[in-house]
């Protein structure tokens, strides 16, 4: 609505002013600040009820769930800068895990490489049908995963059957630790993860594209950019980081079922959201999304310490999602 | 021009004895660190018509749009028959007797006119009248809003406006889009509703239908009220004097002597281009090292042409060459590779708001696969150079959206200097920019062409046409009816050819 | 006489293609219900009350999940806890309804539905009021209120009267040949909601703010009312969905994979039954027959001897296909506009 006011008159506010509002600016210019401060308190807090988590062995298990959630969020991330979302990166997790049991027997190498194919290529079909038909993307990935669902149910009956556990490397990747036993390695996954993602969309000109096909997509046309390249692209990113989380969920846990990764769908765009990306595309930064992804991970430690059942997990779970988001709002909203 | 009448005298009883219809006194906004509207008065009186005034910035839209409760103000009273009223929303503004036929239809696109009026809570029987005055007494209420063209939108808004009877009617710039019949059924409603001892506020750029239509006008300058007057008096020279201020007319100099450039190869040539329905036959040659002017009405296929050019839409028939090999573009991609680019009519379209300064201008830089790897190690410099060229103002650069219109303009147009290209197509790039920003395009537009590149320059302001143009076409119902130099053209000829009326000029 | 004709006979021609290109999309998914009823008719042995009965009562959910989705996004929102709204109300309602009359049941059943609507209200004054967007807030609330139906009823469990089972299924008992019921209490509540939605000024207000909420709130509509109001309308219907289920099955189920699938059916038949996800476009009537087109796909192919699995697939795959040749229509559409 204020786009057509002709402002004309630059003024720079009186100095007064300014430091009263240094803080909130402070803030709004860097809301990773505020999420920073979110996570030192729950960490603190939880250490208040559990001394023992305050080192790194009590660390070890936040990390090991953190891990996984940040790169399934990677891929939610990539693609809410699109405009976009993946609601089937669960399942695609899930059948790339099955694909690696499959392969397991073959060696550790077969299995990942193949996983990482058919993640990929789950996601390069989203790709198409975004990008070039124009389907909307929660319709499209609601299907895709309704489609892998019903195809993996059928084949963990038949051919699939003997293919619930993963090769021994996989397992030590998902589930085991260095440095004696406090550091996971799936934590050195996920930093490899972040660097690539933090550098690619900082430095790279897919990440310019990205950010620019989700900011205005008339605007990037104009440009030159053929978006469905961009989102094609996008969504076979998510599907290779969706195969990549499902690895190591199989390897932490052992086994592979149909359950694997599903609930880690709703904390993947949790964490994207409350790291400060917008689900109207064009903002929001990896960095924050793993601020997101390790809020999330240790107040799952902290409600588990508390003995919290299921169902207050959720509830609670759910409202500081939804007072997190609250929170980022407030402190980025300028007139 | 339509011919000017002195404005009728007031016809309104004694106004001294009553308080005004409306009074606004000190009305400020800013938004953040921009101020729109420093401290904006005005007074309508019962019974005028009204003029609000101002050059482009001047603060009239945010005005109309805090007295239509739109926005709210920061400082300043509002007083309706003398009490203070306050417009904390449109309908608090409606029930106040203001109502306001807005730049952009306020209407449900995707609802049909019916549905629309009963939506303003008016039942069909009670609009039909109205719908009559405004000259749309035939029109189909179950048609959707959004397959009707904008001048029916125009005027249904205002028989909706009409119908609330409202004891102050603000139409913002309602002529705009308005063909001459249309628009002299509007200033006949306004007479009816001055008559009526109710007030119009007109908001327009047309100094000829404030000389014809309106009793007083107000003219605000950088957010201030600046005067008051009678239209009649002084005609069109004091009223542009006020609007400007010391800011004379914009003062880009005689076009300086160009030789040579006829002799400069073609980069753009047009023969008998046509596109269904919008070009009958389009022929032009833009040279290198030109800027050639595009003069037009409103719908005559120059939006068609520049689609076209640019890539946005195939044409049916005739040839495009650029640097004498065939052109047909299938995308705006496709035209950019052959270094045919394109800055559009509204700068939103090509920004990315809330990204920063740098990844605006760079944007076209990786529009291809290849370049997705990294960054291009040259970037940064590339893009210094030309905030510097383009004297941008970087103070809010980490998002577009927080820079001014003018230094919004200038990304969209430095965006091709970092990218590089051959022709540029400007369509009516100065709309709504300051004066200081329009010289600087001016001059960079001169320099691009004096350094070999290629302009063709769609504008609606007929005055920019000596100041930057070498040449200059006029279109007419989809063809070019007239070319002549530029330095020779003035604005009599120009419209006499816009509007068809074609002198042996050629 | 000719001319006059003709003249007529143009606006005539042009009334009914407007008819067609506005309400084509609703008019083309009941023509593919029909079909598909008529074709399970044929597949089936015996065809007859008692299969209309269970096509009747078992789509109830799902249609009500439709109708509650098509509300909200029409009105510009989304809401993905429909699904999550509709178990938690299973779940109080099956719980405190358990061994009692029937005269107390229908009591407890309006207090269900009227607490559902007030929750959602609030989901969507949090919406308008927070500025945070509809998908991530109804995502958040998707847990909240799996949570709370898990903390209200841990395992299954309740029960209900037969009246209000009689309410829903036409029995009783929950099985019989009797299809009225079920569809008198889908067809009331649909039309009394379809006609406010096209024929009052507050209805029309939702597809205004959905529509083109600057232009909504510029001819004086207050927008965020509406959208409260399109969540609250949603609550009341997702809340139908749950005491449906009770009916049904006669007992809460907490289970949290019933709210997902709940919510993914919901936007499904909104999408394929003509309701535009950008809001303002649509009616209740196309998402309720999408709604039961979506559901009647598996006892066909079940009916087919095809395996439950792969109907699964055979229906992601339709509603791919079919979205994909709606883009391709709106993409010749726009060229050749």
């Amino acid at each position: 609505m204020s786009t057509d006011l002709n402002r004309r008159t630059e003024e720079v506010a009186p100095p007064a002013v300014a430091r009263e509002r240094a803080w909130g600016r402070l803030f709004s210019d860097h809301p990773l600040l505020v999420l920073g401060g979110v996570l030192v308190v729950l960490v603190l807090v939880t250490g208040a009820i559990e001394p023992d988590y305050l080192s790194l062995r009590g660390l070890r298990n936040t990390l090991l769930l953190a891990a996984p959630l940040g790169i399934l969020a990677a891929g939610q991330t990539i693609l809410m800068l699109t405009r976009g979302i993946d609601l089937s990166i669960a399942m695609v997790a899930t059948a790339s895990a099955y694909v690696a049991g499959n392969q397991s027997p073959n060696g550790a190498g077969v299995a990942i490489a193949l996983a990482l194919v058919v993640g990929s290529a789950a996601g390069a079909l989203n790709g198409v049908g975004v990008g070039v038909f124009r389907v909307n993307p929660l319709i499209m990935t609601l299907a895709m995963a309704g489609i892998l669902l019903g195809l993996f149910t059928q084949w963990a009956q038949t051919f699939l059957q003997g293919s619930t556990s993963v090769a021994p490397f996989i397992r030590t990747l998902g589930g085991g630790s260095f440095f004696g036993n406090r550091v996971p390695w799936n934590v050195l996954v996920w930093a490899g993860v972040a660097v690539v993602v933090i550098w690619g969309l900082r430095r790279t000109g897919l990440g310019r594209m990205l950010y620019a096909v989700g900011d205005n997509p008339e605007a990037a046309r104009l440009a030159g950019v053929r978006s469905w390249q961009v989102l094609l692209a996008a969504y076979t990113l998510a599907g290779f980081f969706a195969a990549l989380g499902g690895l190591l969920l199989a390897g932490q846990s052992g086994a592979v079922d149909l359950q694997l990764a599903q609930n880690f769908l709703l904390p993947s765009v949790a964490a994207s959201v409350i790291g400060g990306t917008s689900i109207f595309g064009g903002v929001g930064t990896y960095s924050g999304t793993i601020l997101g992804a390790l809020i999330l991970s240790v107040l799952n430690s902290m409600l588990t310490f508390l003995n919290a059942g299921q169902a207050v997990k959720q509830v609670v779970y759910g409202t500081i999602v939804l007072a997190l988001a609250w929170l980022y709002a407030a402190v980025t909203r300028r007139e | 021009m339509p011919p000017r009448h002195p404005a009728p005298p007031h016809l309104g009883t004694d106004v001294s004895q009553r308080p005004p219809l409306l009074e606004a006194r000190g009305i400020a906004k800013r938004y953040g660190s921009v101020v729109a509207l420093r401290s904006a008065d005005l007074t309508v009186a019962a019974g005028e018509v009204h003029a609000l005034l101002g050059a482009n910035g001047a603060g009239k839209s945010t005005l109309v749009k805090i007295l239509a409760g739109v926005i709210p103000a920061d400082a300043g009273t509002v007083r309706v028959d003398g009490a203070q009223v306050a417009l904390r929303s449109p309908a608090e503004a409606m029930r106040a007797g203001l109502a306001t036929v807005f730049q952009d239809p306020a209407l449900i696109p995707d609802l049909t006119v019916e549905h629309n009026l009963r939506l303003s809570g008016l039942e069909p029987e009670r609009i039909r009248p109205w719908l009559a005055r405004v000259g749309l007494a035939g029109l189909d209420l179950g048609a959707v809003v959004r397959e009707l063209p904008l001048p029916v939108l125009r005027l249904l808004d205002l028989a909706r406006a009409l119908a609330h009877e409202p004891r102050l009617l603000m139409l913002d710039e309602i002529t705009a889009a308005l063909p001459a019949d249309q628009a002299e059924r509007v200033f006949s409603v306004m007479a009816d509703w001055r008559a009526g001892g109710r007030s119009v506020l007109f908001i327009t750029h047309r100094l000829a239908e404030v000389l014809r239509v309106c009793d007083r006008a107000t003219v605000l300058r950088d957010g201030r009220h600046v005067a008051t007057l009678v239209p009649g008096e002084g005609g069109e020279s004091r009223l542009v004097e006020a609007m400007l201020g010391e800011v004379a007319a914009v003062t880009a100099g005689p076009a300086r002597a160009r030789e040579g450039r006829t002799e400069a190869p073609v980069a753009l040539e047009a023969r008998s281009l046509t596109s269904r329905g919008s070009l009958r036959g389009v022929s032009f040659r833009l040279h290198r090292g030109e800027v050639l002017g595009l003069v037009a009405l409103e719908g005559q296929g120059q939006d068609r042409l520049f689609e076209v050019l640019s890539g946005a839409r195939p044409y049916d028939g005739g040839e495009l060459l650029v640097d004498g090999r065939p052109f047909r573009p299938r995308s705006p991609f496709d035209a950019i590779r052959h270094g045919v680019v394109l800055v559009p009519a509204d700068r939103l379209q090509a920004l990315l708001p809330q990204r920063p300064v740098r990844e605006n201008l760079a944007a076209a830089l990786y529009n291809r696969v290849a370049r997705w790897f990294s960054l291009l190690r040259d970037e940064e410099d590339r893009v210094r150079r030309v905030v510097e060229r383009l004297a941008i103002d970087v103070r809010a650069q980490r998002q577009a959206r927080r820079l001014s219109g003018g230094n919004q303009q200038k990304l969209v147009v430095g965006r091709w200097l970092v990218g590089g290209f051959r022709v540029l197509l400007c369509f009516d790039p100065t709309r709504g920019i300051d004066i200081q920003t329009k010289e600087q395009i001016y001059g960079l537009l001169r320099e691009l062409a004096d350094e070999g590149a290629a302009v063709l320059y769609y504008t609606s302001e007929l005055q920019e046409i000596p100041l930057i143009c070498d040449r200059v076409l006029v279109m007419y119902g989809g063809t070019v009816v007239h070319e002549q130099e530029a330095a020779t053209a003035d604005e009599a000829t120009l419209l006499n050819a816009a509007h068809g009326l074609q002198e042996a000029a050629v | 006489m000719g001319a006059v004709g003709q003249v007529v006979a143009g606006r005539l021609g042009g009334e009914w293609r407007r008819l067609v290109r506005r309400h084509g999309w609703t008019v083309g998914v009941w023509g593919l219900l029909v079909l598909l009823l008529l074709w399970y008719a044929a597949l089936i042995p015996r065809f007859g009350p008692f299969a209309i009965a269970s096509i009747a009562k078992n789509s109830l959910p799902t249609a009500y999940l439709a109708v509650s989705q098509a509300v909200v996004v029409i009105a510009g929102g989304i809401d993905l806890a429909v699904g999550s709204m509709m178990v938690l109300a299973n779940c109080v309602s099956a719980l405190l309804m358990e061994g009692q009359s029937f005269g107390t049941t229908v009591l407890i059943a309006v207090g269900v539905v009227a607490g559902a609507t007030l929750l959602n209200a609030l989901v969507g004054w949090v919406i308008v009021t927070s500025r945070i967007p509809d998908i991530i807030v109804t995502l958040a609330t998707l847990f909240v209120f799996g949570g709370a139906a898990l903390m209200v009823l841990p395992s299954p469990g309740g029960g209900t009267s037969g009246g209000l089972r009689f309410v829903f299924t036409g029995s009783t008992s929950g099985v019989g040949s009797n299809y009225w019921p079920s569809l008198v209490a889908l067809a009331v509540p649909l039309a009394v909601l379809a006609a406010w939605l096209g024929r009052t000024r507050t209805g029309l207000s939702l597809y205004a703010a959905g529509s083109d909420p600057n232009a909504a709130y510029l001819s004086g509509l207050n927008t965020r009312r509406a959208k409260v109001l399109a969540y609250a309308i949603g609550g009341a219907f997702a809340a139908l969905a749950g005491l449906a289920v009770t009916a049904i099955t006669a007992t809460g189920d907490p289970k949290f994979a019933n709210a997902a699938n709940g919510t993914l059916n919901s936007v499904a038949a909104v999408v394929l039954g003509g309701v535009a996800l950008t809001g303002g476009v649509g009616s209740v009537i196309g998402a309720v027959a999408a709604g039961v087109v979506l559901f009647i796909l598996k006892p066909i192919l079940t009916a087919m001897a095809i395996d439950p699995n792969t109907a699964q697939v055979i229906q992601g795959l339709l509603i791919i296909g079919v979205m994909m040749v709606a883009g391709l229509l709106e993409l010749r559409r726009r060229r050749a506009g």
